[in-house]
C-alpha cells in the first residue's frame, strides 16, 4: 500500500473532518476551537487539524462503553487545555512577528514617503525630550532634590542679621564666642555647629603643594548632618580643643587625586597651613560641604572673648523636634538682643535669624532655575501640542488612503494597529534621539555650568524624568496617531471616497480647538523668546562694560605664604622681602611685559575696612565709612591697564619707611570728595600694628575697576603701597609679551626656585577670570536662548502643521474657488492670512503674558528693563515673520491646486 | 535556521520519546508524563530547529478508522545527534524509555 503523505505545510483536506457524526465529537473540541482563534490565520487550519486528530483518536481508543460521564471526559478535556499554551506559542512565534514585521515594513515605507513629517516629528520629540530632560535634571539636582543629609528639612542656618538693615556692617557670619552663647542658651535646636571655609595650603610628600578650600568645623558638624566618612572616622570632641594635635579628613576627590586613592592614607601625615596633621578619614564621593571643601579640620577654638569681633563662622543647626522656624527665629532674635546688651561695643545692631538650609543654599540661583523650569514646562506643552497637530494634519491628508483600505476590507482594529505601529516607530526614533540629546545635553550643561551653581556635582540625568518624558510623548503620539484612524474608518468608506477626503469633517469646534492650540503655542513661544532676548541684550550690555583694566595676555596666581614659615604679623620684613624678590625675578624674564603684586586681582572684591578722613569731624563709633582694601606694588595701574585720572601712581620709593600714601578710586572720590580735590588729603586708619603708618596721604585717583563684578558699580576703594600694608597673601599679576599660557611653566619654576612648597596649581589668565564673572549670565542666556529657539521652531512647525491640515481638508473647496476664477494670489492670501491671524492673536496674548512672566527675570537682567519696548517689538516682528514663513509652504501648495484634479473627486 | 533549543529536561524527554517511536503528540505526552501544554511547544521548537520532522499519517488509514488523520513526528539526521546529547546529559532517561517493554511502532499504513 502506498503511503499518502499530506504535505506538512497544508491541512489534511476536507475528508479529514468526519465530525458530522455527533457521537464521535470528542471532549475538548470547543477548547481547541476557541484556542484556534489565537493561532495566526495562515496556520490555523493545520493547527486545528493536528489537535482534532489527536483528540478524536484518543476518544475512539479511550471512550468507555455506555453513558459518557464527566469523569470519562475529564482526562481529554485536561489534555485539550494544553492547546492553549501551544496556540499561544504559535501566536508568539509566528503571529505577531509576521504581522508586526508587515506593519513595521509598511510603517517604515509610509514614514519614508512622508520624509518632512517624519523628520519634523522626530526632531520635535528629540528636542522636546532631550532638552527638557537635560534642563530638568539640572533644576532637579540643584533645586528640587532634598539635600543629601539626614532629615534635611530640619537643618537651618543661624545667620547674623543687621537690626538696622545695614548689611555692610553685620553679615551673615558670627564669631565663635557668639556661637558658644547661642549653643548654650538656645532651646530650639537639638544641635548647633559652627563652620567656615578657608583657603588652606596643603603640602605632603606625594603631591604638589596646593591651595584648597578647607572646611574649618566643630566636631559635631558631620554627625549633625548625618554624614560619616567613607573610610576612617570623624572628629572626636577632644580633637576640637585648642592645642590638640591637628587631624584632617579629606574629600574623596582629594584622596583619589593626591593620595592615589591609597586605603592606607588613614594615619598618614600632611601639613595644613604648615602645621603637621594626621589624616583620619575620607568623606564619601561628592561630599564637599561647605563650599566644595577638599579637606576638613576642627576649629579647635578656645572661646577667647577677644575674638567676639571676628565674625568668621557660619552657624548651622538642627531644629529640635516640634520646633518651628518661627519659634526658632523668635528665640535667636531674643538671644541676639541679650548679646547686644551684654557686649554693646562689638554686638551693636547685631541681630540673628534662622533660615532653612535648602533655601539658603539655592537662594541665589533659585530665580534663574525657576525661570528655566518654567521654560521646560512651556516647551513641553508646545511639544505635545505640536505632535498632536502634526499627527492630525497627516491623518487628514491620508483620509483617502484610509477610505480605500476600509473599502478593501481593512477592519478598524487593523487600521488602528497600522497607525499605532507608525506612531510607535516615529516615537521610538524620536525617543532614542531624545535620550541622546538628554545625555549629551546634560554633560554639556554640567561642563558649562558656572561655579556659582550649587550642588553641580550632584547633576545627572534623572531616570524618572526621562521616563516621564518618554511616556508623555509616547502617549501623545499614540493617541493622536490612532484616533484619526478610528474616526475615519467609522462610517461609510464610499462616502469618504466620493467626498475626496472631506468625509472626516472635523467639525467647527474641533477645528477651533486646534486653532486655539496653535495660538497658545505662539503665545508660549513669545514669552520664551522675549525672556531670551532680554537676557541676550543683558549679556551684550555686560560684555560692553569696561572692567577698568585690560585683561589681555595677563596671568594671575595667588601666592599665599604659610604663616608657619613666614609669620607675617610678627616678621613682615620677610614677607616684604619675598614679594620684592618675586617681583624682580619675574620682571627680569624677557617674556614679561609688566608685573604687579597686589592683595586682590582686579576682579576680586576682597575685604573692606573702616577709616576716617583726617581733619573732618569723626563719625560716631561704629559708623565709620568703609572702603575696599587693595594694597598694590609700584606700577600696578600701568601693569593692569587701569587709567590714572589724577595725581601719581604708587612708586618704588613709597617703601616701608616712607610716609604713607594711598591712591583712591573714582567712587571713593565721588562719595567723600564730591566738590573738592582729594589729592593731598589724608585718611586715618588708626594704628593697627607696628610698622604700618596710621595716616595715608591721597596721591592719586584712578578709574574704577569693576572688582564687585561687572553687574555692580565699584564701591569706594583704597590702593595702598604694598610694602606699607603687608599681608602674606597676595596675587602675582603678570602681563606677558606673547602667549600668556606658555609662560605658566616658567612662572612656576621661578617661584619654586624661591620656595618649593608654595602651591601654584591655579594659575589662570585674567580672561578666564573675567569669563567667570559673566559665566552666570552667559549660562542663563545660552539656556534660555536655546529654549526660545526650540520654542520658535516648534511654533513654526505648529503653524505649518495646522495650515497644511487645513489646506488638505479644503483642497476641493480651493479647487472650486479656482474653477470659479479665483487667482492663485488670492488663494495664497487666504491661507497666509489664516496663519497670520493666528500668529497675531498669539503674539498679542504672548506679549501680555511676557509682561507678567519677565518679572521673574528682574534679578537676571542687566542694563535693560524687563519691559524693554525694543525687545518686545523685535520679538513680535520675528514671530510674525516666522509664522508667515511657516504658512507660506502649505499656502503655496494650495495655490498649486489643479482645479480639474480637485473637482474630479467631487 | 533557528538556534537549536536548549536541552532542558522536558526537551530531552520529548526528543528521546520520539526517537523511541512514540511519535504522536498524545502518545509522547503519555510516555513522558508531561502535559500536552508542555509537549506541543517543545515539539514546535524541535521541529523549527530541524531536529524533528512532522508528517500526516495516510489519509486512507484515518478514513478506515472513521477519524481525521493524525500528525506524527520523526527524528531527523541532525536530530539524532541531539538524541545522543540528551542521553549523555540525562543518562537516567534512557533507562526509563529502554525498559523491558518494546516501544510501539507507528501506525503507518
Amino acid at each position: 500500500m502506498t503511503q499518502v503523505v499530506v504535505p506538512h505545510t497544508g491541512p489534511p483536506g476536507t475528508d479529514s473532518d468526519p465530525l458530522g457524526r455527533g457521537a464521535a465529537r470528542p471532549p475538548g473540541t470547543w477548547v481547541v476551537a476557541a484556542c484556534a482563534r489565537l493561532v495566526p490565520a495562515d496556520r490555523r487550519a493545520e493547527w486545528h487539524a493536528e489537535w482534532m486528530g489527536e483528540l478524536t483518536y484518543a476518544w475512539q481508543v479511550r471512550r468507555p462503553p455506555g453513558a459518557v460521564t464527566i469523569a470519562a471526559r475529564a482526562p481529554l478535556l485536561l489534555r485539550a487545555l494544553g492547546a492553549l499554551s501551544d496556540a499561544l506559542w504559535f501566536r508568539r512565534h509566528y503571529g505577531n512577528v509576521s504581522m508586526l514585521s508587515q506593519d513595521l515594513r509598511y510603517a517604515l515605507r509610509t514614514l519614508i514617503r512622508w520624509p518632512g513629517f517624519t523628520a519634523v516629528v522626530v526632531l520635535t520629540l528629540a528636542l522636546g525630550i532631550g532638552a527638557n530632560a537635560a534642563i530638568f535634571s539640572v533644576v532637579n539636582a540643584v533645586l528640587l532634590r532634598p539635600l543629601p543629609y539626614t532629615d534635611p528639612d530640619r537643618l537651618v542656618y543661624l545667620f547674623g542679621s543687621p537690626t538696622d538693615g545695614d548689611s555692610a556692617k553685620v553679615g551673615t557670619s558670627s564669631s565663635y564666642p557668639d556661637y558658644v552663647d547661642f549653643r548654650t542658651r538656645a532651646r530650639s535646636f537639638s544641635q548647633l555647629a559652627a563652620l567656615s571655609v578657608r583657603q588652606t595650603t596643603v603640602t605632603g610628600k606625594s603631591f604638589e603643594p596646593a591651595i584648597v578650600s578647607g572646611g574649618v568645623v566643630t566636631a559635631n558638624l558631620f554627625p549633625m548632618l548625618g554624614v560619616t566618612p567613607a573610610i576612617g572616622r570623624g572628629f572626636g570632641p577632644d580633637e576640637d580643643k585648642p592645642g590638640a594635635p591637628v587631624v584632617v579628613i579629606v574629600s574623596h576627590d582629594f584622596w583619589r587625586q593626591r593620595l592615589s586613592a591609597n586605603p592606607n592614607a588613614i594615619g598618614s601625615s600632611l601639613a595644613i597651613n604648615g602645621r603637621p596633621a594626621t589624616v583620619i578619614g575620607v568623606m564619601p564621593p561628592r561630599f564637599g560641604f561647605p563650599g566644595n571643601s577638599a579637606v576638613w579640620y576642627p576649629a579647635a577654638e578656645s572661646n577667647d572673648p577677644r575674638t567676639r569681633g571676628q565674625h568668621s563662622y557660619v552657624i548651622l543647626g538642627r531644629l529640635a523636634s516640634g520646633t518651628t522656624l518661627g519659634t526658632a527665629n523668635r528665640e535667636v532674635a531674643g538671644i541676639a538682643r541679650q548679646l547686644e546688651t551684654e557686649y554693646p561695643g562689638l554686638n551693636a545692631k547685631r541681630g540673628a535669624r534662622v533660615q532653612g538650609m535648602a533655601e539658603a543654599t539655592v537662594g541665589d540661583v533659585r530665580p534663574s532655575l525657576l525661570v528655566l523650569l518654567g521654560s521646560v514646562v512651556l516647551v513641553l506643552l508646545i511639544v505635545c501640542v505640536n505632535v498632536a497637530n502634526l499627527f492630525l494634519a497627516r491623518a487628514a491628508a491620508r483620509a483617502r488612503e484610509v477610505a480605500v483600505r476600509t473599502a478593501l476590507g481593512a477592519g478598524r482594529s487593523r487600521l488602528a494597529r497600522q497607525f499605532l505601529t507608525e506612531s510607535v516607530v516615529v516615537t521610538a526614533i524620536g525617543s532614542v534621539l531624545g535620550v541622546g540629546v538628554a545625555y549629551w545635553g546634560s554633560k554639556l550643561l554640567v561642563s558649562k555650568a558656572p561655579r556659582s551653581i550649587p550642588r553641580a556635582s550632584e547633576i545627572g540625568i534623572d531616570a524618572n524624568v526621562l521616563l516621564f518624558l518618554l511616556a508623555l510623548s509616547a502617549v501623545t503620539a499614540v493617541i493622536f496617531g490612532v484616533l484619526p484612524a478610528l474616526q475615519m474608518s467609522r462610517g461609510m468608506p464610499i462616502a469618504s471616497l466620493r467626498e475626496g477626503g472631506r468625509g472626516m469633517r472635523g467639525g467647527l469646534a474641533r477645528r477651533g480647538l486646534r486653532q486655539a492650540l496653535v495660538v497658545a503655542e505662539v503665545a508660549l513661544a513669545v514669552v520664551l523668546v522675549v525672556g531670551a532676548s532680554l537676557l541676550v541684550k543683558s549679556f551684550w550690555k555686560m560684555q560692553r562694560v569696561d572692567p577698568g583694566f585690560v585683561p589681555d595676555r595677563m596671568l594671575a596666581v595667588q601666592i599665599q605664604l604659610p604663616q608657619s614659615r613666614y609669620a607675617g604679623f610678627a616678621d613682615a620684613d620677610r614677607v616684604r622681602a619675598f614679594y620684592a624678590d618675586l617681583y624682580s625675578r619675574i620682571s627680569a624674564r624677557p617674556e614679561v611685559q609688566s608685573v604687579a603684586v597686589a592683595m586682590q586681582h582686579p576682579l576680586s572684591p576682597g575685604w573692606t575696612s573702616s577709616f576716617t578722613i583726617a581733619g573732618r569731624e569723626p563719625p560716631p563709633a561704629g559708623q565709620e565709612p568703609e572702603s575696599s582694601i587693595r594694597p598694590v606694588t609700584a606700577g600696578y595701574f600701568r601693569a593692569v591697564g587701569a587709567k590714572l585720572l589724577r595725581g601719581r601712581e604708587i612708586q618704588e620709593s613709597d617703601g616701608v619707611a616712607a610716609p604713607g600714601v594711598v591712591v583712591i578710586n573714582e567712587a571713593f572720590a565721588r562719595l567723600h570728595f564730591p566738590n573738592e580735590d582729594p589729592i593731598g588729603k589724608q585718611i586715618d586708619r588708626g594704628s593697627w600694628w607696628k610698622g604700618m603708618p596710621a595716616h595715608y596721604e591721597i596721591i592719586g585717583v584712578v578709574a574704577d575697576e569693576r572688582f564687585q563684578g561687572l553687574r555692580a558699580p565699584a564701591d569706594p576703594a583704597t590702593y595702598f603701597s604694598l610694602p606699607q600694608f603687608t599681608f602674606n597673601d597676595n596675587w602675582l599679576l603678570v602681563r606677558t609679551r606673547g602667549d600668556a599660557k606658555a609662560f605658566i611653566p616658567t612662572l612656576r619654576q621661578t617661584v619654586w626656585a624661591m620656595d618649593r612648597d608654595l602651591p601654584l596649581e591655579n594659575v589662570r589668565t585674567m580672561d578666564e577670570i573675567l569669563g567667570d564673572a559673566v559665566a552666570d549670565t552667559r549660562f542663563n542666556t545660552a539656556l534660555l536662548s536655546l529654549f526660545a529657539l526650540v520654542a520658535l521652531l516648534l511654533a513654526a512647525i505648529g503653524i505649518y502643521g495646522l495650515l497644511a491640515y487645513t489646506v488638505a481638508q479644503r483642497t476641493s473647496e480651493i479647487g472650486i474657488r479656482m474653477a470659479l476664477g479665483a487667482q492663485r494670489s488670492s488663494v495664497l492670501r487666504l491661507i497666509v492670512g489664516n496663519g497670520l491671524m493666528l500668529a497675531l492673536i498669539g503674539v498679542a496674548i504672548g506679549a501680555a503674558g511676557a509682561l507678567l512672566a519677565t518679572r521673574a527675570l528682574e534679578r537676571l537682567v542687566f542694563g535693560v528693563s524687563t519691559t524693554d519696548p525694543g525687545v518686545f517689538a523685535f520679538v513680535a516682528l520675528a514671530l510674525t515673520a516666522v509664522a508667515v514663513t511657516a504658512a507660506a509652504v502649505p499656502a503655496l501648495r494650495a495655490s498649486r491646486v489643479d482645479p480639474i484634479v480637485a473637482l474630479r473627486s467631487e | 535556521m533557528p538556534r537549536p533549543p536548549r536541552l532542558t529536561l522536558p526537551t530531552a524527554m520529548v526528543l528521546l520519546a520520539v526517537s523511541r517511536h512514540y511519535r504522536y503528540g498524545f502518545d509522547i505526552s503519555d510516555a513522558t508524563g508531561l502535559p500536552s501544554g508542555t509537549v506541543y511547544p517543545v515539539l514546535r521548537r524541535l521541529e523549527d530547529a530541524g531536529l524533528l520532522r512532522s508528517r500526516w499519517e495516510a489519509a486512507q488509514t484515518a478514513r478506515a478508522e472513521q477519524r481525521p488523520p493524525r500528525r506524527y513526528y520523526t527524528v531527523t539526521t541532525s536530530g539524532a545527534q541531539a538524541v545522543r546529547d540528551a542521553v549523555e546529559r540525562y543518562p537516567t532517561l534512557q533507562r526509563a524509555f529502554d525498559g523491558p517493554n518494546p516501544s510501539p511502532e507507528p501506525r503507518t499504513a
